[in-house]
């Protein structure tokens, strides 16, 4: 009954005062209406309101009043207030009374209102609710109240406002947007409100009382979801983990807000949490068990985080794998996931159609669990380690893909020697590079450790970290000291220092054989000596032989490039690939068709090894590219004179000599009015590939789909065929401008045509390789000619590739190829006097 | 980068054969002289200034020279030829004459060493008739002083170094013989004070520094091999140095001790810095085995240079770690 009558007085004084408001237009009779609703709010001792009333108009009226002031914004007796008591009384109003209703409110006015100077006094109320903290009270009142009293619709758009704030008031504000609204600013000071909440509930924790943390855990993982989790929980991770570390009430409280969180926004709060957290152990004090109890925690945690993306760096995969490894409960998981994770590396159509960051990753997740196990859980896991090393081996090692094939040996290096097979272990021969470097660095004992010293608290951090910044100079400086002290008796006595050593790498050793000076006595060294000494002087002088002398060379050819095909490094002789190479690529030179047509044939031929065949079409490369650079002028002119010098000893006789001499007495004698460029015109000189580009294309063209016993081209020897066709492009990126460019295009996109779809993505690149240089090397007009039927396939295809294959190089090249083709047929539609289709 | 191997600053042709030694003159006030041997019995005398031979003595019946020296006293040239005798040679005031010669017996090749004990006086020290047999002779009076012969065998004696050290007793005798063996001998007392084996190969040349009692040796093979004097007179082997290329005719030791230069049978002069024997530089112009080597002995440091002779019949001049003259 008593509460009856309170509610209709209070409800009865409020209308008054509403009344009062919406007509009066005597200042003094609204200062006493905004007085009487003040005082509804007012705590204090001298409050004239009771407690009752109080509640029931914080319940009732509240909200209404709110936004009868917003709505009467524009009165005039607001104009009217001073400076000071519209402060006091208007202002009062909104950051007394509960946050939550004053926010929606405020919210609701921004969203309505025009921009006027109205607006930007809701605007500075909004900003000082901010900074006055109201938003901690706000995720309080929520902690405090054990069940919810309000509607989940309200919660709902609640929820929405506070995490949404900074849009919407950049959608409003636009450019007049305040630095605290911005994103960079709200975000944290959230995570920190939210953070004084989180204690105030430890408090009261503390003290007895019961609180929720449903609504805090909700606003986190909203934000989460919304993607401001870096920000967010930059903030509170570090927080978090520094509470925790000896407070059993604060890790309660951390993991009854994790466990609150609602299913839907789970993962993003846990990837930002993984990322934002400084090791392992920081993560179990937070999270605890989650993994164990929540079902999307742990898909998230053993599966999505490991198995499905891989954009996250090493550090997480620490993270998560030490934190599994950690406790006695989640270690069952770890051999779960270490199961998975070795199925998944071993899994050879993974090998081949997932992307290569994605392999590194998960070879990374497999190194990192094999690692934090201890040696009676590996013998328990041994026949399923053993099938995932001995299958895994394997596909990597047929990859054609360096990268790939080191991942596989440093993980089976890895593997074997924790397995202990009988003591036996692999052992490659790789070279190292950052990314085996990067792998063998996971491996270090000491990298998993977290930097213990974490600031409890931020405010008194800095001091804290002065000071072991200062002590940490101080010790680098005795260090430094220590050493120079050291240094300094060694320099004293080592006086040669001063002395700096010329270069000395021309001190070679000297050999007691000459070279052989003529190329028949090279050729037969090579053919039959046995002493090691005169096959590397021979070997070292053919080069320059054959340059030397083209027409010895054309002579013996074929029979040198035999040799030289044949030859092996019996001797270990330094830089034996190259010269043996240079050499046939020399010989080819000179003497072109018939060594093109020996090589060719001996490509498809039985009994040579892959190496062999690869030295094949690296020699016929290099040769073709040789062939289509315009010979230098230095080059010409050197030739010119050394002929000089041989033949013609007589100068009378040198035409070219006395040319020169009259030319210099013409130049001499003339006058030149105009200033010529100085610089020199290139002399055009005939491209020496054109006429034989054939000779080194069609050949190797023929043959490729007869597999023989040795050599199976389309089966499995796609290392040699992704080679092959990356050549064939080599071949017809060097033909442009070449009349048998335009046939070369045809059968070569003929070629390619059957392997586009190769497993492979060397072969893949090779042939996309292959289709740039044939959009590149082809008259644009043959291109619509010849090959139109195609070219619409050939789109199709190549869109597809962008945008799905697994390999990112071939997808870049396929955008290339488009663009090339775009790029052709613009030109050749654009061009009215080329012909058509149609003709 | 490491700067780039030098050149010869000039080099000296017309010897006319290979240049077995090179000796330099350049500390009185007059010009400055290189002497050198040649394989054909002629002792060019080279003005370092004129760049050119101011004089060519004929000596030794046209033996190969395989010595020169001057005595500091007097302008006097002490020569040693394959005829068996060292001659001594009066060339002040342009002249040429043969004072007196000394029949050694030796047919080696191994070149005698000289000191001066007094202004009138010195000792020379030559290999003698028998296989191991050293001599020393006190000249000018030409009396044999001593033969020191090892008790075992040793093979040939290869190089000599005979000094004075300073503690004040008699001089002492660093001998290398056919075997690797460094013999060291008190000339005074006749007896064997030490002996190492360097190498395995004959001792072909050696130089010591008598300042910090560190000498090395040179063999046919690919190691330079470096010893010291005890204080207790004994040698005692160090730390090796290996080279690209085996076979090393001559060393020499800087004045100021700072550098060691060794002359290759491979064409090829290398550098050492003498205190730790770290390689320095490689010089590389002459076209057949360097067969000296010597520092000049100028007043001025700057203006120290490094000699080579070759059986290419060319001397090479080079300036290389002199403070402001070598701006490499």
């Amino acid at each position: 009954m008593e509460s009856l009558t309170t509610n209709t007085d209070v409800r009865l004084t409020v209308t008054r005062c509403f009344r009062t408001l919406k007509s009066s237009t005597d200042c003094s009779d609204i200062i006493t209406a905004l007085r009487t609703l003040h005082s509804y709010l007012d705590e204090g001792p001298e409050s004239t309101a009771t407690s009752p009333e109080r509640a029931e108009f914080r319940r009732a009226h509240y909200s209404s009043a709110l936004q009868l002031l917003v709505s009467n914004i524009q009165a005039d007796w607001l104009h009217q207030l001073t400076a000071a008591q519209r402060t006091e009384l208007w202002d009062g109003l909104f950051l007394a009374g509960p946050p939550e209703q004053a926010l929606l409110v405020l919210m609701d006015a921004i969203g309505e209102l025009r921009p006027t100077s109205n607006l930007d006094h809701v605007v500075n109320i909004t900003e000082k609710f901010l900074q006055r903290r109201r938003l901690a009270e706000l995720l309080w009142s929520y902690c405090r109240e054990a069940a919810p009293s309000d509607s989940p619709q309200l919660r709902e758009t609640l929820l929405g406002r506070i995490s949404a704030l900074p849009d919407i008031t950049a959608n409003k504000l636009q450019l007049n947007n305040r630095a605290l609204f911005l994103p960079q600013q709200y975000y944290p000071l959230l995570a920190t409100e939210m953070l004084t909440a989180l204690e105030r509930t430890c408090q009261a924790l503390r003290a007895g009382t019961d609180c929720s943390l449903t609504f805090v855990a909700q606003t986190l993982g909203k934000v989460c979801i919304q993607g401001h989790s870096g920000s967010v929980l930059a903030v509170m991770a570090p927080r978090l983990s520094a509470c925790t570390r000896s407070d059993m009430v604060w890790q309660r409280v951390c993991w009854k807000l994790l466990e609150n969180v609602p299913q839907r926004w789970m993962e993003s709060v846990l990837t930002g949490l993984v990322q934002a957290v400084s090791g392992p152990d920081a993560l179990g004090r937070i999270i605890g068990n989650l993994v164990l109890t929540n079902k999307k925690a742990q898909f998230v945690i053993t599966h999505k985080l490991l198995l499905l993306q891989y954009k996250y760096e090493t550090r997480v995969l620490r993270i998560i794998l030490g934190y599994l490894a950690a406790d006695r409960d989640r270690r069952p998981l770890l051999i779960q996931v270490l199961r998975s994770v070795s199925q998944a590396w071993a899994n050879s159509s993974a090998v081949k159609h997932t992307p290569l960051e994605q392999q590194l990753y998960v070879s990374k997740a497999l190194l990192l669990s094999v690692s934090l196990l201890k040696d009676s859980e590996i013998q328990e896991l041994r026949s399923e380690l053993l099938q995932c090393m001995l299958g895994g081996m394997q596909t990597h090692l047929d990859s054609n893909v360096v990268r790939i094939r080191r991942m596989g040996m440093v993980i089976g290096e890895y593997l074997s020697s924790r397995m202990d097979i009988n003591g036996t272990k692999l052992k490659f021969e790789y070279d190292q590079d950052e990314e085996t470097r990067e792998l063998l660095s996971l491996l270090a004992p000491g990298a998993c450790d977290e930097p213990e010293a974490e600031p409890v608290n931020r405010a008194d951090g800095p001091e804290e970290t002065a000071e072991t910044a200062e002590s940490a100079q101080n010790a680098s400086q005795t260090t430094s000291g220590a050493q120079a002290l050291k240094t300094d008796p060694d320099s004293d006595l080592d006086s040669d220092d001063e002395l700096t050593p010329y270069d000395m790498s021309g001190d070679q050793e000297i050999s007691k054989a000459s070279p052989p000076r003529y190329l028949r006595d090279c050729l037969e060294i090579l053919i039959s000596s046995e002493d090691p000494v005169r096959v590397e002087l021979a070997l070292q002088a053919a080069e320059s032989l054959v340059r030397k002398n083209s027409f010895a060379a054309r002579e013996i050819s074929v029979q040198m490039s035999k040799v030289l095909l044949h030859m092996d490094d019996k001797y270990n002789i330094n830089g034996f690939l190259y010269l043996r190479q240079a050499t046939m690529v020399a010989v080819t030179v000179a003497d072109c068709i018939p060594v093109t047509h020996y090589l060719t044939t001996e490509f498809y031929s039985l009994n040579y090894s892959l190496r062999q065949r690869l030295d094949i079409l690296e020699v016929l490369a290099l040769a073709a590219q040789e062939l289509s650079k315009p010979v230098t002028e230095k080059k010409a002119a050197s030739i010119s004179s050394a002929t000089t010098a041989e033949s013609t000893p007589y100068p009378g006789d040198n035409p070219v000599h006395w040319r020169n001499v009259v030319e210099k007495r013409i130049q001499s004698k003339t006058k030149r009015l105009t200033k010529k460029a100085a610089q020199p015109v290139t002399k055009a000189t005939p491209n020496r590939y054109a006429p034989v580009a054939g000779h080194f294309f069609f050949p190797l063209l023929k043959n490729y789909d007869k597999p023989q016993v040795t050599f199976d081209l389309l089966g499995s020897d796609h290392l040699v065929l992704g080679r092959l066709i990356h050549t064939l492009g080599l071949f017809m990126h060097l033909a442009v401008n070449a009349p048998i460019a335009a046939q070369m295009g045809c059968a070569l996109l003929d070629f390619v045509w059957a392997v586009r779809y190769h497993a492979d993505q060397m072969v893949r690149r090779g042939v996309l390789f292959a289709v740039c240089s044939v959009f590149l090397s082809m008259p644009s007009q043959n291109l619509l000619v010849d090959i139109s039927d195609q070219l619409f396939e050939t789109r199709s295809w190549l869109a597809d590739v962008a945008e799905g294959d697994p390999d990112a190089d071939c997808r870049s090249l396929a955008v290339q190829s488009l663009v090339l083709l775009d790029k052709s047929l613009k030109k050749q539609l654009q061009d009215p006097q080329a012909p058509t289709v149609e003709t | 980068m490491s700067r780039p191997s030098p050149s010869p600053i000039y080099t000296l042709r017309g010897a006319g054969g290979p240049l077995n030694t090179l000796h330099f003159s350049c500390q009185g006030e007059g010009t400055p002289l290189l002497f050198s041997g040649s394989g054909k019995g002629a002792i060019h005398i080279w003005n370092l200034n004129s760049r050119r031979a101011e004089k060519i003595i004929e000596a030794h019946s046209g033996n190969s020279v395989i010595w020169v020296s001057t005595l500091q006293s007097a302008d006097a040239l002490i020569s040693q030829g394959r005829d068996m005798q060292v001659c001594r040679w009066d060339v002040s005031e342009g002249r040429s004459e043969l004072v007196e010669s000394v029949w050694t017996g030796s047919v080696g090749f191994c070149q005698c060493s000289l000191l001066e004990t007094s202004p009138a006086n010195y000792l020379l020290a030559c290999a003698g008739e028998q296989t191991e047999e050293i001599k020393i002779i006190e000249l000018p009076s030409k009396t044999a002083v001593c033969t020191l012969v090892p008790e075992e065998k040793l093979g040939m004696v290869m190089c000599l170094k005979l000094w004075q050290p300073d503690s004040g007793s008699g001089p002492l005798l660093l001998a290398g013989y056919e075997n690797g063996s460094l013999l060291l001998w008190d000339v005074t007392q006749r007896s064997k004070l030490s002996q190492v084996k360097a190498h395995p190969e004959p001792v072909m040349c050696m130089t010591f520094d008598t300042t910090s009692l560190r000498g090395v040796s040179g063999s046919s093979e690919k190691m330079l091999s470096s010893w010291r004097l005890d204080g207790q007179r004994n040698l005692q082997l160090q730390d090796c140095v290996t080279l690209v290329n085996p076979g090393v005719s001559q060393l020499c030791i800087r004045m100021d001790r700072k550098l060691l230069a060794s002359a290759g049978w491979d064409h090829r002069i290398r550098v050492f810095g003498w205190k730790k024997l770290r390689p320095l530089a490689v010089l590389q112009y002459h076209t057949d085995m360097v067969l000296s080597v010597a520092f000049s002995d100028h007043r001025d440091p700057r203006q120290r240079v490094l000699a080579a002779g070759s059986k290419d019949q060319r001397i090479s001049l080079w300036s290389v770690y002199n403070e402001g003259a070598d701006t490499g």
